[in-house]
């Protein structure tokens, strides 16, 4: 099908979008910056047509959804959603560094794609509703947005330990942000997955209840799901009202997206339960 | 006679209530035991579990609760004292800023105006009354009508605006709470079940799930026709059960239940969750005359005498069996013609080869099986249900409020002077200070340009 080739396709751009980033803050150099933000930029909009195409030729098979349905469909828009959350976070912060820390989250999600199963299938009874769109849609908004908050933190953290061991004059470190500025950041962008995250566990409790007649039944993945709720909520309270600056909240980020992670795929392949779609 | 607490005990139980740290702690508790409660397997049964654990483990599991962690008394009781915490937690900041946002200070003293941030100062040539008006101006177009003190020859401004975002937490935390409510009301006072119901029959009565009672409806519920179907690679495509409530014997409505769309009637909501075929009505056979060669088809419903046309013979199936000795679905006939005594056999619907060795007049093949269907609803009642709902929409305007609004309060000073007027200006923001930078700048400017124009 056309759409996997262009999938296919994406998976290579990302790959070379990474690539840009890392020589652009190895070199410095403002033209390969501004490659890497371009290439992205139009890889980026060649994912979302191949999104749309895939759309499309579900419609042609005559069993026509939206291409939120199952673990490859979910994979390719967990990488788009990346690649727009990092998109929107360079053009408003003005600062290309970043990109080397997210991209390869984009790329590592559309390149696991590739190794499950492409195949466009219809829709069975429990998926054939409106809350599909805003539940998946919602929940993985909020899921790129700590995966983005996970790859600022490990910048925190390798910073943090190149000034611990003594001085940051040169070297590769220096043209990350400050401390400062790269907690803020952490902040940020749970402060934005956080309310993400919330909709989505509500939208897919509204859905429950529509379906199943029971809007939490303590499910695995709804567990895990409020599970890297309390996490992030533990974040944001350590963080507003205890003043918990620096490598703990850090390194609770990344706590949090290991959480992230497990909701996504742990629940599927290590438990079982009512929700084995995507 | 037991003695009254002393003030220490209670002060000490309410102090720790209070504490974020036990908040915390609590959080990371209830992270932990929900973790629990999905690598253990729930409410299995017994054989399952001693598959799993050995002896002793599978009776220390159950004694401590982990074979139903959330709805073990030690999950409810952290649950409970979480709860409790929150409303204690809360209640004491919100008494703690609630004089301060009642009754804001809108004369600052000197030491007050050195700890404002954005804080600038400059001189104007308009006059003191003049700048005064504009001032109230510029501020009621940015933050709003602002609250004015007269001193000899000093004017001072007060105006803030967003101060309901400081209410933002409290309502996510009260959302929790009635999430919690909506909860318990619903397992208190509600009821989860599940009726099987075959084509045609009606039900009254559900059985609960996980008791061993039946609950009675209030009402009938009549299953008129349960169709499934299916798309061309097999996997379901739709299942929807056609039902009419009968209440007091009359037919109250008729409506169809599909996955997703649940029938709601007095509160008790029905949603399909499974069917099975509880036998066969009817099936159509092909019956061909072997020595003319000329087939036709006959609908014969089970048990029923069913003629075959312009012949004096009859048919009745008397049985279906889903899986005949290994050969799939078949119906056991009997045929009757004239001057034959009964036959007795079985036709196959996926083996037509076999009746082609059977001797007779007639030979017969399945052309349509109709199977009777029954259909398994998933029934329950939840009066917390929209208590549930409302938390969420109070959580969802909590962190709108918490996130995307800031209370911001900006302090100005006008002070008379020979040729003009000082411009004092501050403020606070307890929220996104960058952008509130910006506004007291853009509060700077309208002001200056204002008195510019204003000039003749």
């Amino acid at each position: 099908m056309i759409n996997t080739k262009l999938i296919t396709a994406v998976i290579f751009l990302y790959l070379g979008s990474f690539i840009f980033y890392v020589v652009f803050l190895a070199f410095r150099s403002e033209r390969m910056g501004k490659l890497a933000t371009y290439w992205t930029f139009f890889s980026w909009i060649g994912h979302t047509t191949a999104i749309l195409v895939r759309w499309w030729e579900s419609y042609q098979l005559g069993i026509g959804h939206v291409p939120l349905a199952n673990l490859y469909e979910s994979l390719v828009f967990f990488s788009w959603c990346i690649a727009l959350l990092y998109l929107l976070w360079e053009w408003r912060l003005k600062s290309r560094v970043l990109g080397a820390f997210a991209m390869p989250f984009a790329f590592l999600s559309i390149a696991y794609a590739a190794l499950t199963s492409d195949r466009i299938d219809p829709l069975i009874p429990a998926l054939q509703s409106n809350w599909l769109h805003a539940h998946v849609l919602t929940c993985f908004l909020a899921y790129a947005s700590f995966a983005i908050s996970c790859g600022i933190s490990v910048t925190y953290l390798w910073k943090l330990r190149k000034e611990e061991k003594g001085g940051q004059a040169e070297g590769l470190t220096a043209r990350f942000p400050s401390l400062d500025a790269l907690d803020a950041m952490i902040y940020k962008t749970i402060a934005i997955g956080f309310p993400l995250l919330t909709v989505g566990i509500v939208t897919g409790a509204a859905w429950a209840n529509y379906a199943w007649g029971s809007y939490w039944s303590w499910d695995p993945k709804e567990t895990w799901s409020l599970v890297t709720w309390f996490v992030y909520a533990l974040y944001l309270h350590a963080r507003l009202v205890r003043e918990w600056r620096g490598k703990r909240a850090a390194v609770l980020s990344i706590v949090g997206f290991a959480a992230v992670l497990f909701t996504y795929f742990g629940v599927n392949f290590l438990l079982s339960g009512l929700h084995s779609y995507a | 006679m037991a003695e009254k607490p002393e003030g220490g005990i209670f002060r000490s139980l309410a102090d720790s209530l209070s504490s974020l740290k036990l908040a915390i702690t609590f959080l990371i508790i209830l992270a932990v035991a929900s973790i629990s409660g999905t690598v253990i397997p729930q409410n299995l049964s017994p054989e399952e579990y001693l598959r799993i654990y050995s002896v002793s483990t599978y009776r220390i599991l159950r004694i401590l609760g982990f074979l139903d962690v959330f709805r073990s008394g030690w999950f409810i009781a952290l649950l409970s004292i979480f709860s409790l915490n929150l409303m204690v937690c809360s209640l004491k900041r919100l008494r703690a800023i609630w004089p301060f946002l009642a009754r804001p200070e809108r004369v600052l003293d000197d030491p007050k105006w050195t700890a404002l941030a954005n804080r600038r100062q400059f001189h104007v040539s308009a006059a003191l009354h003049d700048s005064s008006s504009t001032m109230e101006k510029v501020l009621s177009k940015t933050l709003g009508r602002p609250k004015r003190s007269e001193e000899s020859s000093r004017r001072h401004f007060f105006a803030e605006k967003g101060k309901l975002s400081r209410l933002g937490v409290y309502g996510v935390h009260l959302s929790i709470l009635l999430i919690l409510a909506g909860a318990l009301i619903g397992s208190l006072y509600g009821f989860r079940g599940y009726v099987n119901i075959e084509e045609g029959q009606m039900a009254d009565r559900i059985v609960l799930q996980g008791k061993r009672r039946v609950e009675p409806l209030g009402f009938a519920v009549r299953l008129n026709q349960f169709q499934v179907s299916f798309y061309p690679n097999g996997s379901p495509k739709e299942f929807k059960s056609t039902v009419s409530i009968v209440n007091g014997g009359r037919e109250v409505l008729q409506e169809a239940i599909r996955v997703n769309h649940p029938l709601t009637y007095r509160g008790i909501s029905f949603y399909q969750s499974s069917y099975g075929v509880a036998g066969v009505d009817r099936a159509v056979l092909t019956v061909k005359e072997r020595n003319s060669g000329k087939t036709l088809s006959v609908t014969s419903p089970i048990g029923e005498r069913t003629e075959i046309p312009g012949s004096g013979s009859f048919l009745i199936l008397t049985r279906f069996q889903e899986d005949f000795q290994g050969l799939g679905p078949a119906l056991q006939a009997i045929l009757f013609e004239p001057n034959r005594p009964p036959e007795n056999f079985w036709v196959f619907e996926n083996h037509p080869e076999l009746e082609e060795k059977r001797p007779g007049r007639y030979q017969f093949a399945v052309q349509e099986i109709t199977p009777r269907y029954y259909s398994g609803l998933q029934v329950t009642k939840d009066p917390g249900v929209w208590v549930v709902w409302t938390g969420c929409f109070l959580m969802m305007a909590g962190f709108f409020m918490v996130f995307f609004l800031s209370h911001r309060r900006v302090w100005v000073r006008l002070t008379g002077e020979e040729r003009g007027t000082r411009v004092e200006i501050g403020g606070l923001s307890h929220r996104n200070r960058l952008a509130f930078e910006k506004e007291v700048d853009k509060i700077e400017e309208t002001f200056k340009v204002m008195l510019s124009q204003g000039k003749p």
